[in-house]
């Protein structure tokens, strides 16, 4: 790799979703220069454009604050940090505003109302009055793109960035090269916001195959905290095609609120209903019921047309194939866990902030939007539109104080030695004659994590025996990693990245000793709220994985003078 | 196979899916100026080539077959 670029800008913003757009406009539009790396094309990369919810909160809509924070608290079992899950409620408007004045479009149904997910009952938004307002998929992810353009931010597309480069114990920018000429590039940068998004291993369904764990990756190994790695986002994909499932849906036309249609029930082998589709559960009772030899689970659908378009159909609204048409006809459509393996719940994963200005251990790194783990939810996501709503806000706030550090900065000189070490990492896979293929380390690294006993139904002796794998995978395979050319090379930090991702998960699962929301420990299936009211933070100490607790604070604390089966009616197997 | 096939007499060589695919699927031949399928076992099944390609020159699947496990690859 001998070709070679030197960017230097005031503000460095790794990642163009939601968050790292508005990041790179609101840094912009405080009077830095800034530069916008994505290793894919902005716009169309990320989770982002998959996202068609916004949660808008506002007392204008006629929205109660304390029934919002409730909701979030008392569905992420105590383990959010009210102070940022007020503060998302309270930014979402703005930032709303903003998206309507760039000419993000919100559906509205005929009486000019908008459409509004998901569409309950009275009576149960009283206990769950959380919604977001319904978008439409990409084109929302374009508008931000063309926004930071007209703002004056240098995009660079398809660029991959490996590492961040320290100056002292400051950040002073990154390394990264590009998918198409193998060029490195070196950013020197006054203050880098992280937006890389959030962390999976490339599971089948659910398009999350860019979403590696690089951000909050690189940030571990600049010796920045990591958090939330022991939650699991339980998203099933179908059985027929479980390769496929959430791509874009058809964009469909809502005229009344009738049309929408709920979600579907879910019902088990033996034709049992698991959950009615309006009371909230944690979304691993699927894995209960397979456990138990109850599988397949089936999605039940009503009479709501739209509802099936919504979840299942094809991008063009359409039954594909014959298997689809006779699902359809029952209303009953199979599905399977494990299209979300790898992620946890969004907004609580990540990189661990010390301020509400999105700031990091690092002097001169920030963190926003899904590679930021503000805890702004708790164990268990409480609501769809919720995630672009936190994104958004700590997208800006990001930008912000990032654009209001790096102008009283002075450009930042790179240590030659540490330039010289990164170029040596970054191309090592490319270097090597031999070794093993990044595709291949992948799929062994699913064929660990995937099956449901590991991260679903979680067991110390499983997990330690996985976790035996995923150390050999460190030590003797991914040194290993070999690329035949630059998309190889993307793949093979890629997969890096994923196994790194995969030990801090198992070691924060191994940590944890209860069960709580998405977390279920058949040997622990009891909350502890002695014990673990608290969060799990991960950082690197003299080349080790070091794990510790950080209590939440008492005001926090669910009532504990609330019987323990009021407090937490969800019931786990075993409990 | 996820994306199947690229119709090479419908492609007009406009470049616009090789930046709607975020994983790299989908390259230009510079010889020929056709889009073309460089790494297809790549293929998330989103979608966005064909939702973009303004010639209606691509068809993806949902069907995708990895490769066969093996003890080193
Ligand atoms: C199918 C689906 C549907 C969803 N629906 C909704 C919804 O309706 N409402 C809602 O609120 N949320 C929804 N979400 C979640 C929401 O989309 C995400 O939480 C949010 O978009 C994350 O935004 P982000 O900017 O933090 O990250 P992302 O949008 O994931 O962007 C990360 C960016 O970083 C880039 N990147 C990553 N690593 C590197 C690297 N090493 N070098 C350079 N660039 C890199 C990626 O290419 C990508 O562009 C959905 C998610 C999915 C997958
Ligand atoms: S978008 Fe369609 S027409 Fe354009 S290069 Fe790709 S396949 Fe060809
Ligand atoms: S379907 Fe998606 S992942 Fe597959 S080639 Fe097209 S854009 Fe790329």
């Amino acid at each position: 790799m001998s070709q070679e670029r030197v960017i230097e800008t005031d503000v460095l913003v790794i990642g163009g979703g939601i968050a790292g757009c508005f990041a790179a406009i609101k840094a912009k539009e405080q009077g830095a220069e800034v530069t916008l790396l994505d290793k894919g094309y902005v716009g169309n990369s990320g989770e982002t454009p998959f996202a068609k919810h916004f949660g808008v909160f506002s007392p204008e809509f006629g929205h109660d604050l304390e029934g919002w924070m409730n909701q979030v608290s008392h569905v992420g079992e105590y383990m959010n940090n009210p102070e940022w899950t007020e503060l998302t409620f309270k930014d979402s408007y703005a930032r709303w505003q903003d998206m309507v004045d760039w000419g993000v479009k919100f559906y509205k149904y005929d009486d000019d109302e908008y459409v509004w997910w998901p569409p309950r009952e009275p009576e149960e938004m009283a206990k769950y009055p959380m919604q977001s307002i319904r978008m439409y998929q990409r084109q929302h992810a374009k508008i931000y793109r063309t926004q930071a353009l007209k703002t004056g931010v240098n995009i660079v597309d398809r660029v991959m960035v490996t590492d961040l480069l320290k100056q002292d114990d400051e950040l002073a920018g990154a390394i990264g090269f590009t998918i198409d000429d193998q060029e490195i590039i070196i950013v020197k940068a006054k203050a880098t916001i992280m937006t890389a998004g959030s962390a999976a291993f490339k599971p089948n369904g659910t398009p999350l195959h860019v979403i590696t764990g690089d951000g909050e990756a690189m940030a571990y190994r600049v010796g920045a905290e990591i958090t939330g790695k022991e939650w699991n986002d339980c998203h099933p994909s179908r059985a027929e095609f479980p390769a496929w499932q959430w791509s874009p849906n058809k964009d469909i036309s809502l005229s009344k609120k009738d049309d929408y249609g709920g979600l579907p029930k879910k019902v088990n082998a033996e034709g049992d209903q698991i959950s009615d589709g309006k009371t909230v559960t944690l979304w691993i009772e699927d894995v209960f019921e397979a456990d138990a030899g109850r599988a397949p689970i089936y999605w039940q659908f009503g009479s709501g047309e739209a509802a099936y378009h919504n979840l299942v159909a094809g991008p063009e609204g359409q039954p594909r194939n014959p298997l689809d048409l006779e699902a359809e006809k029952d209303g009953k459509v199979r599905m399977v866990l494990g299209s979300s393996l790898g992620m946890s719940v969004h907004n609580t994963e990540g990189i661990w902030p010390t301020s509400t200005k999105c700031e990091t251990k690092i002097p001169g790194l920030y963190a926003a939007g899904d590679s930021l783990g503000a805890r702004t939810v708790g164990a268990r996501y409480p609501n769809i539109g919720f995630s672009t709503a936190y994104c958004s806000s700590t997208g800006t706030r990001a930008g912000i104080a990032a654009a209001e550090y790096a102008l009283q900065k002075k450009s930042p000189v790179l240590d030659e030695e540490e330039i010289t070490r990164a170029k040596k990492e970054l191309s090592a896979p490319i270097d090597r004659p031999g070794g093993f293929s990044p595709s291949w380390v992948t799929q062994a690294l699913q064929n660990t994590m995937m099956p449901y006993w590991i991260l679903y139904v979680k067991s110390e002796e499983r997990m330690q025996s996985a976790l035996t794998q995923i150390e050999f995978m460190r030590d003797r395979v991914v040194p290993k990693l070999s690329a035949r050319d630059a998309h190889e090379l993307r793949l093979a930090h890629e997969t890096k990245n994923m196994v790194l991702s995969a030990e801090m998960k198992l070691r924060a699962s191994l940590f944890r000793k209860e069960s709580r929301g998405t977390h279920y420990r058949e040997d622990y299936p009891l909350r502890d709220d002695n014990e673990w009211l608290a969060w799990v933070k991960i950082k690197e100490e003299d080349g080790e994985m070091t794990l510790s607790k950080e209590p939440i604070p008492e005001k926090w604390w669910p009532d504990q003078t609330i019987p323990y089966e009021e407090r937490y009616p969800i019931r786990f197997p075993g409990e | 196979m996820s994306l199947e096939n690229i119709d090479p007499v419908l492609c007009n060589g406009c470049g616009i899916c090789v930046d709607s695919c975020m994983v790299d699927v989908i390259r230009m031949d510079e010889e020929n100026e056709k889009a073309v399928i460089q790494y297809p076992d790549d293929c998330m099944s989103c979608y966005f080539c064909q939702q973009d390609c303004p010639e209606e020159a691509m068809y993806v699947s949902e069907v995708k077959h990895p490769p066969l496990f093996v003890a080193w690859g």
